[in-house]
């Protein structure tokens, strides 16, 4: 028998065991992080930089699906995290409501988070799917095209909606019996989140933040699990070879729309849930704002792939570390008394654009070096196959 | 299961790639596909398969009519294929080339798959128990953990078959898999499609410009040139047929010299009679057109020597096992 790869092929029994203490512990350590992270780091600035780097570590596990894996071309990310952040948004604000306001607790959390990140997998799913057909004729710039026009899309309708008119959503679709009725109260509902301004929930009492440590560490863990099993099972293995040779995959039996559409789905839900994290992420802002989910998200999102190295699990999560970081550091560049006095000098001076120079430097030195990434397709933890026993 | 092709045609806009092509292949054969270069063989292929559906005409596989299915799904229907520029999985290492083969006969679910169910590895070392059984029909064991773009020439053939061989095919479609073989190895390819055949109960089907491996194995032959059908019989027929000879002389002196040289071994006159005997007429007035054709294709020839010489290229660096079937 052969040697196993790496999570591919294990010893049997036991499993089930051996899943619920890596799951198990996986949990207990975030529940732990919890209860602890208040107090063990005061700097809530910190704290908040902590939780966005496991948000970005499922944003870039995420995309690495499409763009790693399929080998497909997404540049449109920032259109799946903005659907899953919105809806988030709106389902936590409205059933935390419903469940009588006030503090937004731990025990509470474990409605409010599953339900709404449940609903933002669902929506960003479905808009994978559609997002996903074309890909199914469009290859390269052309897919790229069609991701990037559903995210700038999504971002505009909700940024360029007329607000200030009150009317509620219940009033509209009362006399949404008519066709125009109808679009009339769609535009009531889009107009319900704000706009350019953002959502800040249905009184403007701002997105109520549930996400703790516990779930943010403790969704990013158990999804990192899933998504190196996904890499190192049969349909990673027949997705990456769709990658290789799409004709050669079909003569095998691997039918490239179902491939195709299906990691473009699972990759749309993995956005949907980060950005539903990041939306109500404990130590972040009560409000989703049209502008997070602009074309330089989706950037960023490439940028921690490519980084890391395109197909690798390991790698998209050291990227998505290491953007978060990188904006991170040059926000406090920025809050330093030699930044400000520049500033004062100059006053055009934004050191946000200095992040895209730092990306552009390490890309292209990367691209010198190592042009497969920081890691290739493999993996940090990839156990090196044993020599594989002789064949009778 | 027969594999029948009726009136066979595909046009690529103005040029008639296969036209009116009928054969049948019969269960368990060993079936001969050759024809000179741009012959139209590589497109049968690609018709047979799904890659390109054919404009007219009708392919059956016994009787599953394959025009309907896309080419995953002729797949999974039994019809197998390597390629003539290979196509392997080049970041995917041997044994995954082989693995990806077997997702359509695999049990678990992706939902499985996640949860690392017990069906899941059940999954996977039945799936590599039968791959590296098959690596070691192919004498590729060895390097199962290897990427596949570091084997040699030769030995991407191999595995290629190999791969096609997973899906336990019923009719097995070899695309020039002697290209880039030297002797050695083209004689272990002989013995490994007899092997193949008598072992999986299968059908072959051998586009070959080799002679030395066409003549050898196939037990019925069918000839192209320019897309259409030119002659049809037993290598001893195809060997002298008049219209064959006509083809391959008018293109390529490489092609006639062998076919020449393995027919001069084996008593010519004595099988010319056999040939002209079995089809007569017709044939004659086919190959004096063909004659006129000849010279127009001078040119396509020239182009094609390149090619030829690019090929023996990379016979050297062929991986120096012949590779036989072994049990
Ligand atoms: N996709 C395509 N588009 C246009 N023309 C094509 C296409 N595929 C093949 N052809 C043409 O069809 C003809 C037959 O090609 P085919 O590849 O089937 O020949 P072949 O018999 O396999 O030749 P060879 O021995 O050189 O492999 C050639 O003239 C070729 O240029
Ligand atoms: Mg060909």
């Amino acid at each position: 028998m052969a040697g196993a790869q790496a999570g591919s092929t294990r010893p049997m029994g036991s499993g089930l065991l051996k899943q619920i203490a890596l799951f198990g512990g996986g949990l207990l350590v975030a529940l732990l992080l919890d209860f602890t992270l208040d107090k063990a780091i005061s700097d809530s600035s910190i704290r908040q930089l902590l939780m966005m780097a496991a948000c970005n570590i499922l944003v870039a596990l995420s995309l690495n699906v499409i763009n790693g894996m399929a080998g497909q071309f997404s540049i449109g990310h920032a259109g799946f995290l903005g659907l899953g952040g919105y809806s988030a948004a709106v389902v936590s604000a409205n059933l935390h409501e419903a469940l009588g306001g006030g503090e937004a607790t731990f025990g509470k959390s474990f409605i409010v988070v599953p339900v709404s990140l449940l609903v933002a997998a669902l929506l960003s799913g479905i808009a994978g799917l559609f997002v996903g057909l074309p890909s199914l004729r469009l290859k390269g710039d052309y897919l790229a095209i069609v991701t990037l026009g559903f995210s700038e899309i999504f971002r505009l309708v909700i940024a360029t909606a007329q607000i200030g008119d009150k009317e509620t959503i219940a009033h509209a679709w009362s006399s949404a019996g008519s066709p125009r009725g109808f679009v009339h109260a769609i535009s009531v509902m889009i107009t319900s989140l704000g706009g350019q301004n953002g959502y800040a929930g249905p009184k403007d009492a701002g997105v109520p933040l549930y996400a703790g440590p516990f779930w943010v560490v403790g969704l990013a863990f158990v999804l990192g699990v899933v998504a190196w099993r996904l890499k190192f099972s049969g349909w990673g293995r027949a997705l990456r070879a769709l990658r290789e040779d799409e004709i050669a995959a079909a003569a095998v039996g691997v039918d490239p729309t179902r491939y195709k559409v299906t990691s473009f789905v699972i990759s749309a839900v993995g956005a949907g849930i980060a950005g539903g994290l990041m939306a109500m992420n404990r130590d972040g802002t009560p409000i989703v704002q049209p502008d997070s989910y602009n074309f330089q998200a989706s950037f960023d999102a490439i940028t921690m792939v490519i980084l890391g190295g395109s197909g690798s699990v390991t790698g998209a999560a050291i990227g998505g570390v290491f953007v978060t970081f990188t904006v991170k550091a040059i926000e406090l560049l920025q809050s330093t008394s030699a930044v400000q006095a520049l500033k004062q000098r100059f006053e055009s001076l934004d050191l946000n654009a200095l992040r895209m120079i730092i990306y552009a430097a390490v890309l292209i030195a990367l691209m010198i070096v190592r042009p497969e990434g920081l890691l290739g397709e493999r993996e940090l933890f990839q156990k090196k196959a044993p020599s594989p026993a002789k064949a009778k | 299961m027969d594999l029948t092709l009726k009136n066979v045609t595909k046009n690529f806009g103005g040029l008639r790639a296969v036209g009116d092509v009928s054969f049948t292949v019969p269960d368990r054969s060993i079936y001969g596909l050759i024809g000179p270069n741009g012959a139209g063989k590589t497109t049968v292929f690609n018709l047979v398969t799904g890659v390109y559906k054919h404009d007219e005409g009708s392919i059956h596989l016994g009787k599953t009519d394959l025009r309907p299915l896309k080419p995953a799904e002729i797949a999974r229907a039994g019809i197998a294929r390597t390629f003539q520029n290979i196509r392997l999985f080049g970041q995917l290492t041997v044994i995954e080339n082989l693995l990806v083969a077997c997702e359509i006969d695999k049990k678990a679910s992706l939902l499985s798959s996640v949860l690392r169910t017990k069906v899941h590895y059940e999954d996977e070392s039945s799936m590599r128990d039968r791959a590296l059984e098959l690596l070691g029909v192919f004498d590729l064991a060895h390097t199962a953990e290897e990427p596949s773009t570091s084997l040699s020439y030769g030995n991407q053939r191999r595995l290629e078959i190999a791969r096609a061989m997973m899906l336990k095919p019923k009719v097995l479609l070899l695309d020039e898999p002697a290209a880039g073989m030297n002797y050695g190895e083209a004689e272990g390819l002989k013995k490994q499609i007899r092997w193949l055949r008598d072992t999986f109960d299968l059908t072959v089907v051998l586009v070959e410009h080799n002679m030395q491996v066409v003549m050898g194995v196939c037990e019925e032959i069918h000839v192209l040139d320019h897309g259409e059908t030119i002659a049809h019989g037993t290598p001893d027929q195809i060997r002298n047929d008049p219209a064959v000879l006509a083809a391959y002389l008018g293109e390529e002196a490489d092609g006639t010299a062998t076919l020449a040289s393995d027919a001069d071994a084996k008593a010519p006159s004595a099988k010319g009679d056999e040939a002209s005997a079995k089809e007569p007429g017709a044939k004659g007035d086919e190959a004096s057109t063909k004659g006129d054709e000849a010279s127009a294709k001078g040119d396509e020839a020239s182009a094609k020597g390149d090619e030829a010489s690019a090929k023996d290229a990379k016979g050297d660096e062929r991986g120096g096992k012949a590779g036989e079937g072994s049990s």
